[in-house]
């Protein structure tokens, strides 16, 4: 066999189908292999253009894509084409082009490289729709996120109207002195817990919704001394738990650039949380100082160590443990203190041993223009 | 941003009058590489990329805007207010050369002149009208078009926005003049080809110049003499060129015949 038998058997039954075109776009030449592949007889394809042989798509794309990118930059690879067989059915290929130039840059002829690809086709088409699902469903997930934490807000906006009213009737009845019995003064006394119990929670609802719509729970910094500000959270807890020992211990030797108001937030949820759930008849103790660049608040209490299935869930939402009490939140106090520690690139660490569960939340004190640096 | 970055605007060669170039579907301003270079000496050239395509600002693209031609005529209209442009000719490829016919009529006395090449003022059929396809064909090309991405990645479109001077081809510039953004490719797609601007032609009131391809799958001979028929007054200009871009493939052709128009 000689060399030049060769040559030509590799171009007539390459696993691959040639086809060359002349410059006005007729074919002048196409291999065994295209043939077979297309079910055509080589001389049907003499003379006639390529979308002959191509569906419609496939015309449209390579008239306005193919054909003057080939003219453009020469060559044009790794393209999708889907062959009309004789038969009728169709043959998705991937396929090579280049042209031949002469000298001066005219066109000689346009070379084709076609292989056979209808698995990987079909593998690529069912990314295609796997990924165009994916961005569906991600779409309406999102539309229906959004739909949930705008009603949350405005129905948090909506409770608080009627909540107000009944507070400022309960006001208006302590005032008058017309109300005398025990009993009912009991009542009045119940309607004013309630009312901020209540206000309490829509409190959280909103923080939750405000914290999960995008933004974040936005923060007013300043460099107020932030020991007055904790300590009229420890004394109101102080009032709401009778008969509980809560110890302080404040250190601070830096200002702190921060959101008084949230942090103040920050440290009744931790301590409420303490109290609600640390031993009844121990101290809870809470600490607070600056020093190291960083700013520390601890809240720790005795009592059941936190189980550990419960560790990892204790800051998402609604999470409650155990606790079915109905004069319980909603849950969201610890959610809402890690979105405070978050907001100012801090975070808050939990230990529970059987000696001691403490809550430990940090934060740098230098903190370039309100950008988180851990 | 100006509109002169968001279409990616320039413009070369002098002369009292401009000429504006628009390109088709499927590729950008490079269509005109062989024809716009001739018309340098006597006219003020403008290439541009519509919106979506080529170097134009794809945060630009608003696809309410641009679910129809008006909105791509608008911002013809925008480029040729931002250039003064009076009684200037304007040569549009393919789907821009309904987006001239259109632009002409919304901004009277921008363009004294049109030249169309391949056009068609509708791509479907119709009872008692032959556009050369079928809905279900432009629908089968539309899921086509998801199956060549022509290498277009998200993360790579600001290497090639980034370099609008276009230097040499390099690897990550490959297909780069035809590549756009799948998404946009298929909005474009779908605009360009369910499109009916027929009602229209009959309102062009500037000589207008059709080249028409002898043979042209997507503008075949009879939907090129339907334009020509509608529009008052227009010549018609058989080129024996092949295919639909004959910008490309027999720029010589079209030159001559745009000289002897103009």
């Amino acid at each position: 066999m000689t060399t030049s038998e060769d040559f030509k058997d590799l171009f007539e039954n390459a696993p691959c189908g040639y086809l060359t075109m002349a410059p006005d776009g007729r074919i002048t030449r196409v291999n065994q292999t295209l043939c077979a592949w297309t079910g055509y007889a080589c001389d049907d394809f003499a003379g006639k253009r390529v979308h002959q042989f191509l569906n419609m798509a496939g015309r449209i794309y390579f008239e306005t894509h193919i054909a003057p990118l080939l003219r453009m930059q020469g060559f044009f690879n790794e393209f999708a084409l889907d062959f009309l067989t004789a038969g009728g059915d169709r043959m998705p290929v991937i396929a090579n082009a280049v042209e031949q130039r002469s000298d001066d840059g005219s066109l000689l002829s346009t070379r084709l490289v076609v292989i056979k690809a209808v698995d990987r086709r079909r593998y690529e088409r069912e990314l295609v729709e796997a990924r165009a699902l994916a961005t569906e469903s991600l779409k309406s997930e999102r539309e229906t996120a959004d739909l949930r934490e705008q009603f949350i807000a405005v129905l948090g906006h909506d409770l608080r109207n009627p909540l107000a009213a009944i507070s400022a009737g309960a006001r208006i009845l302590q005032r008058s002195g017309a109300l005398k019995d025990q009993k009912e003064l009991r009542v009045l006394d119940m309607i004013n817990t309630t009312v901020t119990r209540m206000s309490d929670l829509i409190d959280d609802i909103l923080d939750f919704a405000r914290g999960r719509l995008g933004g974040g729970i936005t923060l007013n910094r300043d460099r107020r001394p932030l020991q007055p500000v904790l300590e009229q959270v420890v004394d109101e807890l102080r009032t709401a738990s009778p008969g509980r020992l809560i110890e302080t211990s404040f250190e601070f030797t830096d200002p702190i650039l921060c959101d008084g108001k949230r942090i103040g937030q920050l440290l009744s949820n931790l301590l409420g949380n303490a109290l609600t759930h640390g031993s009844h008849d121990q101290p809870v103790r809470v600490g607070a100082r600056t020093g190291n660049g960083i700013f520390e608040l601890w809240v720790a209490n005795a009592g059941n160590p936190i189980p550990e299935s419960a560790m990892e869930r204790l800051f998402e939402p609604f999470f409650r443990g155990d606790v079915r009490d109905s004069r319980q939140g909603l849950g969201l106090g610890l959610h809402i203190a890690s979105q405070i520690a978050r907001a100012h690139g801090g975070r808050i660490d939990v230990t529970s041993t059987p000696d001691e569960t403490r809550f430990v939340f940090s934060m740098p004190l230098n903190q370039g223009n309100g950008g988180t640096s851990r | 941003m100006s509109v002169i970055e968001r279409n990616n605007v320039h413009l070369q060669g002098s002369g009292d009058r401009a000429m504006v170039f628009a390109h088709g579907f499927g590729c950008d301003q490079n269509m005109w590489r062989f024809v716009a270079p001739e018309f340098e000496k006597d006219f003020r050239v403008v290439l541009f990329d519509h919106v979506g395509a080529g170097g134009s600002d794809l945060s630009a693209y608003d696809p309410r805007k641009y679910s129809t031609l008006s909105g791509y005529a608008d911002d013809v209209v925008e480029i040729g207010n931002e250039l003064s442009l009076k009684d200037a000719v304007f040569v549009g490829h393919s789907v821009s050369a309904m987006i001239g016919v259109l632009a002409s009529l919304k901004a009277p006395g921008m363009f004294g002149r049109l030249v169309l090449v391949g056009p068609s003022a509708r791509y479907i059929d119709e009872v008692g009208y032959v556009g050369g396809f079928s809905e279900k064909q432009i629908e089968e090309l539309l899921e086509f078009l998801e199956d060549n991405h022509m290498g277009w990645s998200a993360a790579m479109a600001p290497t090639i926005m980034g370099n609008p001077d276009r230097p040499e081809l390099g690897e990550e510039l490959t297909n780069s003049f035809c590549r756009t953004d799948p998404e946009i490719a298929k909005a474009f797609a779908r605009v360009t080809f369910k499109s009916d601007n027929r009602a229209d032609l009959s309102k062009v009131s500037v000589p207008t110049l059709i080249l028409q391809c002898k043979e042209d799958i997507i503008a075949s001979m009879q939907v090129g003499e339907f334009v020509h028929r509608q529009i008052p007054g227009s010549e018609m200009v058989v080129l024996d060129a092949t295919g639909h871009c004959p910008n490309l493939s027999a720029p010589k052709e079209v030159v001559s015949a745009m000289q002897t128009f103009v």
